[in-house]
């Protein structure tokens, strides 16, 4: 990637965004997700393929590279999780 | 073997026909309402269009651990060949790692990605799939055990061949080709090759009809 790391509010963007064109959210339900709005397990949409699609569309927007011993179910368990997991791995 | 193809016409002689190349796997499912959608304003804009099915996908017969990547191209330069008139390829994601091969006046394509992104999604969906089963998985072992045996991903079964050639494709460079991305800067649209539930876009299939339909004219074609 070629882009400069975006910063917390470019990062919580990205991740709605991205969230929104996997889960098929629409705009309004991704700016309304909060740290404690649960994701795997809780939204339907969010299957094992969601879970994948995510992961390498993470690594695509925020120029960053996910090991899968990293992945653990607590990442997915809330936005927030996934949040803090995206800008600790932006930071390197 | 020519595979079932979906093809529509326009009223009257088509000025060209563009040979629509589905994204691979999944993705083609979740784009396939809205390509056929463009197919159909393709029509509209006096072209007829057609989108066949890859050996292996949709509701071909040939079972698709039989399949790879040299195989579907193959089969597209065949379908492109029995095509009549000037051929434009607008190929769609992971269509761009097999469009090269085909003889056409002029390449499109949409968002296109490497092969080792598209592999690397499905091997999660298996780690993911396996660990809800109690399995540990990784990208490593998947990838060693593919290199002697079907790899069974997301519903997929691939062959060595197959996943050794997805992991290295890269969609090659043709002449002339119109590449372009969703966004500010291309298609105004929603990537739906990514969507967990299949959706569907008439706004951006209107879209991506009348950018194919200018990138043709100002390829001299028609």
């Amino acid at each position: 990637m070629t882009e400069p790391a975006p910063d917390a509010t470019g990062v919580d963007a990205t991740l709605r965004a991205l969230l929104a064109d996997v889960l098929g959210l629409g705009e309004a339900r991704a700016a309304a997700l909060t740290d404690d709005s649960g994701l795997f397990g809780e939204l339907p949409e969010f299957d094992s393929m969601a879970v994948a699609t995510v992961l390498t569309e993470m690594e695509d927007r925020l120029g960053i590279v996910i090991d899968d011993d990293e992945v653990d179910g607590e990442i997915f368990e809330t936005y927030g999780n996934l949040l803090a997991f995206s800008w600790r791995k932006v930071n390197g | 073997m020519i595979e079932h193809l979906l093809r529509i016409d326009p009223v009257g002689a088509p000025r060209a026909t563009v040979l629509i190349v589905p994204p691979l796997f999944e993705e083609a499912n979740r784009t396939r309402r809205t390509l056929v959608l463009a197919m159909s304003a393709l029509a509209a804009h006096g072209f007829a269009a057609v989108l066949p099915d890859l050996p292996g996908q949709n509701e071909s017969l040939v079972p698709l651990v039989e399949a790879d990547l040299t195989r579907w191209q193959d089969a597209l330069a065949e379908v492109a060949a029995a095509i009549d008139g000037p051929v434009i390829a607008a190929s769609v994601r992971g269509g761009a790692l097999i469009d090269h091969r085909a003889g056409v006046a002029a390449w499109w394509r949409l968002a296109p990605v490497g092969g080792a992104s598209l592999l690397r999604t499905l091997m999660r969906a298996r780690i993911a799939a396996d660990r809800e089963a109690g399995l540990n998985s990784s990208l490593e072992s998947l990838q060693a055990a593919a290199e002697t045996a079907p790899l069974l991903v997301a519903g997929n079964a691939l062959s060595p061949a197959m996943v050794a050639q997805l992991g290295a494709a890269e969609a090659q460079s043709v002449e002339p080709l119109r590449s372009i991305a969703l966004g500010a800067d291309g298609i105004a649209g929603t990537p739906l090759w990514l969507r967990a539930e299949p959706g569907e876009d008439a706004a951006m299939a209107a879209a991506l009809a009348a950018d194919i339909a200018a990138w043709s004219t100002s390829c001299g074609i028609s």
